[in-house]
């Protein structure tokens, strides 16, 4: 407690310190006046007595110096002492001040830009009440190798009742309706969720309310609520939507609220319906008496009850689980599937797919910040060793020791705030930039702006960083006193004093700017290997396509889907330009993971369907191989033969072909799926061609066994159109949607890309990472080249007289400029040596982050590290020319 | 005025005869040097140029506080009071001088 009133009591005294003064002089005034009279008292004429009494008091001058000296300085009064003999320390060297603030700047800038993505990507992922509380439950059948098995209605309602330590099982899917709206139609996800599924997260809507129970019956009215950036888009914000109605699977619907603007959560959602208003899913929930995992597509959510354990809740879930797996066996295969519940924290599964490439951003950003503070030490190391004389000179007059090392300390955590509010400025201009990075591989959007936290992060690297960077520099100068002082102080031996420090800095500067120059080329090779990588497709950048979505409760025959898609497909191909067309669905279906989509093959022994292999499948239209250029490995395209009532027929891809062994697939059947609960044998088809593998979704995983069937004999779909021109695809976009509101005006078209700019989306997040580990390894490289320059100027300058000596002793300017150009290489090769090292490491690390890039490269390692040296040596050349051209004479006369 | 051979006071010394002075009662610097005068029977004489840095020291450690008052004299002056921290390091300054003279003492009594 002592210390916390010293410490108060001299903040005070900090700004009272003249009130003192004045005291104490008024102090002394009246112990005058009071001898004074006590002399004229005793009958001295007053002006002896003034003399008696000031001779007496002796000195007042000395009373008030020693008064001063028993009050002391406080630390506070120290610390502005500091400051100010900063201030002006800093003004008289402003190459060097300018220099540090430019240095620092750029890395606590860096730093806390990437610091703003960690808070809003790791720290705070979730807007939800009370986030580390939400669960979701998940399914796995691990000995099949399934993870994130969908739930199934059935299974909801018995997690439902089964659970204790959550409360609010909750469900969700997500569905693609089209709404209907004063007569325009438009394509929307729908996330169909349980009644309580906002209260459950803690979502409370904007306008109007949230699902009551009541929605959620059969029969109830339908009621939908609009997502907040829905409500702009489509509403223009008008808060009297509430009420309002729209069309929606040929029911109208009312619109009963509208939600704030947080981020969706498991999908960024238009609008959202309860439960009992999915036609599908209340399709399926008929069935359950039959099926028992009917619709086994769903998201299911829970809240853990306050003062449960999460190891609890997930014990509880697992022997849910287990209890169905053992009282449905026939069902769930237990011994076959491993089929087994547990529980996912929400915020953790968020985080989980950014976590490495954020806190890999994070490390290196840190790294380039070390690297920017070794840079300043150094210069402050040079400016430390110039100021000899003066610190020696402050010793000798009493400083002590600690008291030189704090000023200095202060002086570079001065220097350091500056930079940081400059690096501040830095990181509040790129944080729209960064949130947008780290919004790819999250499911939500990303607030990486400069908040509370952000600030106090940036206040606490500054000052970190200033105490780092004035400590090395404050440590290594030790005033030799005698020598100091003395004339002509500077000794050709002084120069080598600290160089060693020095030296070591740069080598260590060399080391890491070495590794993250590598670690970013590798990025970038594997970036250039990504676009390169052959998809199995052709003619991307000639290809347009354009989402066609039919509506399914007007449509629901499979025949009236494509009666449409075939009048579109015959008045596209008349389009100028147009060289040919075709439909697919290549729109990925909704998350329907049904346990038994198997395939058997005819000839081989039937398999267990929990152990055969699992196929996806494909609708095509007849041009669609030859329009993309796949290639036709053998047999023939899909023809008008191939109607509704031929038998049905398949092309199977490469991988999918390798299942049949040595033998050729072409002629024999395959099945997929196994009889339903109706009773209805699943299709038999058999193969008419093998077709090229084709990777369509994510370009660094390997293709998946896939057969395709003929528009004709498939059911309905969600349609793609592609059309092939011969220029510019997007020309013809216009035209396209006019073709396909002139056959059906109420349908929506959406999606209008080239397959070109669709390929170049998914590469957005490697090539974003490549990028802004290519800028900070280049922000790296040039720091560590400065450094490098500097450093080697000041041995130069410090040396001048040396030089000077050595070239009047006869030595020509070649071997001079050797001997400052060893010094560089000195100082480069160590740190090359340790570059590799951490350049392998590097790579080890990244391996994962690679696609078809070995992460060793010696040949790449060869380049760089000789890229290094010479850019070192360039760097060296200016301080070594200005060495050389010193004229000898001068140099041997100056200090 | 008579001057005595001990007007070098020792620092230490000049603290505690300070502490005990104020002990008696609040007072300001110049009633201070008067009371020591006077109790000590004229034996000594405070330097009063060293007087108030020992004031202001003793306010530093705690042991005395100050607050501006009037005098008898109708003057402004500031005033000195034994805190309780004060008392306590009077008392063990008391006990350290006691001990100093019963050590002096029987030194000069050994025969």
């Amino acid at each position: 407690m002592a210390i916390v009133t010293r410490a108060w009591q001299g903040l005070k005294l900090l700004f009272l310190r003249n009130r003192l003064e004045t005291d104490l002089e008024k102090e002394v005034d009246f112990h005058l006046h009071m001898e004074i009279d006590r002399h004229v008292a005793s009958g001295l004429p007053p002006a002896e007595a003034r003399r008696v009494a000031l001779r007496d008091f002796g000195g007042v001058d000395r009373a008030r110096e020693e008064v001063r000296d028993a009050r002391g300085i406080t630390f506070w009064e120290g610390l502005r002492q500091d400051v100010r003999f900063g201030l002006r320390s800093l003004r008289r060297s402003p190459g060097y001040t300018l220099a540090a603030i430019v240095t620092l700047g750029l890395g606590i800038g860096a730093t806390t830009a990437i610091f703003g993505v960690v808070n809003g990507v790791l720290l705070h992922p979730l807007p939800y009440q009370d986030s580390s509380r939400l669960i979701r439950i998940n399914q796995d059948a691990k000995l099949i190798n399934e993870t994130n098995v969908g739930v199934a209605i059935a299974e909801v309602w018995d997690y439902r009742k089964a659970l204790t330590t959550v409360k609010d099982v909750v469900e969700y899917h997500q569905m693609t309706f089209i709404l209907l709206d004063r007569g325009e139609a438009d394509r929307v996800s729908t996330g169909v969720v349980s009644s309580s599924y906002f209260e459950t997260f803690g979502v409370r809507p904007l306008f109007g309310r949230t699902f009551r129970e009541s929605d959620d019956v059969l029969g109830a009215e339908p009621v939908l609520i609009l997502s907040n950036a829905y409500w702009l888009k489509k509403f223009g914000g008008e808060s009297r939507v509430v009420g309002t109605h729209v069309e929606m699977n040929d029911k109208v619907h009312t619109i009963i609220g509208v939600l704030p603007p947080i981020p969706g959560y498991p999908n960024q959602d238009d609008v959202y319906m309860p439960t009992s208003a999915c036609p599908f899913r209340a399709a399926a929930e008929k069935t359950i008496a039959k099926d028992r995992r009917a619709f086994g597509a769903l998201s299911v959510f829970a809240r853990m009850k306050p003062g449960v354990t999460p190891e609890r809740a997930n014990a509880e879930i697992a022997t849910a689980a287990q209890k169905f797996a053992e009282s449905r066996p026939e069902v769930y295969k237990p011994a076959v599937t491993g089929f087994q519940g547990n529980l996912v924290s929400l915020e953790g599964e968020i985080t989980q797919d950014a976590r490495p490439i954020v806190w890999t951003l994070f490390v290196t950003t840190g790294l380039v910040l070390l690297i920017a503070c070794a840079n300043v030490a150094n210069l402050a190391l040079s400016r430390t060793l110039r100021r000899d004389r003066e610190l020696a000179l402050r010793a000798a007059l009493g400083a002590r020791r600690s008291r030189i090392l704090r000023q200095l300390l202060t002086e570079s955590t001065m220097v350091a705030l500056a930079g940081g509010a400059a690096g501040l400025v830095l990181a509040w201009a790129t944080s729209g930039l960064l949130a947008a990075f780290a919004g790819l591989f999250t499911p939500r959007a990303v607030d990486a702006s400069v908040d509370g936290t952000v600030l106090l992060f940036a206040l606490a690297v500054s000052v970190v960083t200033g105490i780092i960077a004035g400590a090395i520099p404050a440590l290594a100068s030790r005033p030799a006193l005698v020598a100091a002082l003395k004339d002509g102080g500077a000794q050709a031996g002084d120069a080598q004093r600290g160089l060693r420090l020095r030296g070591a800095l740069v080598s260590a500067q060399v080391a890491v700017g070495f590794a993250l120059v590598i670690s970013a080329g590798l990025l970038l090779e594997s970036l250039h290997q990504l676009y390169d990588a052959n998809l199995g497709y052709q003619h991307a950048d000639k290809v347009l396509a354009m989402d066609v979505c039919c509506n399914f409760t007007r449509q629901g025959k499979a025949e009236d889907a494509q009666r449409i898609y075939k009048a579109i497909l015959e008045r596209a191909v008349t389009l100028p330009g147009a060289r040919q067309v075709a439909i697919t669905d290549g729109v990925p279906r909704s998350n329907i993971t049904p346990i038994d989509a198997t395939l058997h093959i005819e000839g081989q022994p039937p398999v267990d369907s929990a152990r055969a292999p699992r196929v996806d499948a494909r609708v095509v239209s007849d041009d669609y191989f030859s329009l993309l250029g796949i290639p036709m490995l053998a047999g023939r395209a899909f023809a008008t033969t191939d109607g509704r009532d031929a038998r049905p027929v398949a092309a199977v891809n490469q991988t999918m072909a390798r299942m049949w062994g040595t033998r050729d697939p072409i002629g024999t059947t395959f099945v997929v799926g196994e009889t339903g609960p109706d009773g209805k044998a699943p299709p038999r088809f058999t193969v008419v061609a093998v077709v090229g593998d084709v990777r369509q979704f994510a370009v660094d995983s390997p293709a998946s066994a896939v057969f395709y069937t003929p528009m004709l004999q498939s059911g309905s779909f969600h349609g793609r159109v592609l059309i092939r021109t011969d220029g510019d695809p997007l020309q013809l976009a216009a035209s396209l949607r006019a073709v396909v509101r002139a056959v059906d005006a109420q349908v929506p078209v959406s999606g209008v890309q080239t397959l070109e700019a669709l390929r170049e989306n998914r590469l957005t997040t490697p090539r974003l990472g490549a990028v802004l580990l290519a800028v900070f390894a280049g922000v790296a490289l040039l720091i560590t080249l400065a450094g490098l320059g500097a450093v080697i100027a000041t041995t130069v300058s410090q040396r001048s007289r040396e030089f000077g000596l050595r070239m009047a002793l006869g030595a020509s300017r070649r071997s001079v400029l050797g001997v400052v150009l060893m010094q560089g290489a000195w100082m480069l090769g160590p740190g090359l040596v340790l570059g590799l090292g951490g350049a392998v490491l590097c790579g080890r690390a990244l391996q994962s982050d690679l696609y078809q890039t070995p992460p060793i490269q010696p040949l790449v390692y060869g380049v760089v590290a000789a890229l290094f040296v010479i850019a070192g040596l360039l760097a060296c050349l200016g301080p070594a020319r200005r060495a050389i051209s010193t004229d000898p004479l001068v140099a041997l006369r100056s200090e | 005025m008579p001057k005595s051979g001990h007007n070098d006071l020792l620092q230490g010394t000049l603290d505690l005869l300070v502490l005990k002075t104020v002990a008696l009662g609040p007072e300001h610097g110049w009633g201070i040097a008067q009371r020591i005068r006077q109790i000590s029977g004229e034996v000594f004489q405070v330097n009063q140029g060293s007087l108030y840095p020992a004031l202001h020291r003793l306010e530093e450690h705690g042991w005395v506080a100050s607050e501006w008052g009037v005098s008898d004299a109708n003057r402004q002056a500031k005033f000195y009071r034994l805190t309780r921290a004060g008392a306590r390091q009077l008392t063990r300054e008391t006990e350290s001088w006691a001990e100093m003279v019963s050590g002096v003492a029987r030194i000069l009594e050994a025969k």
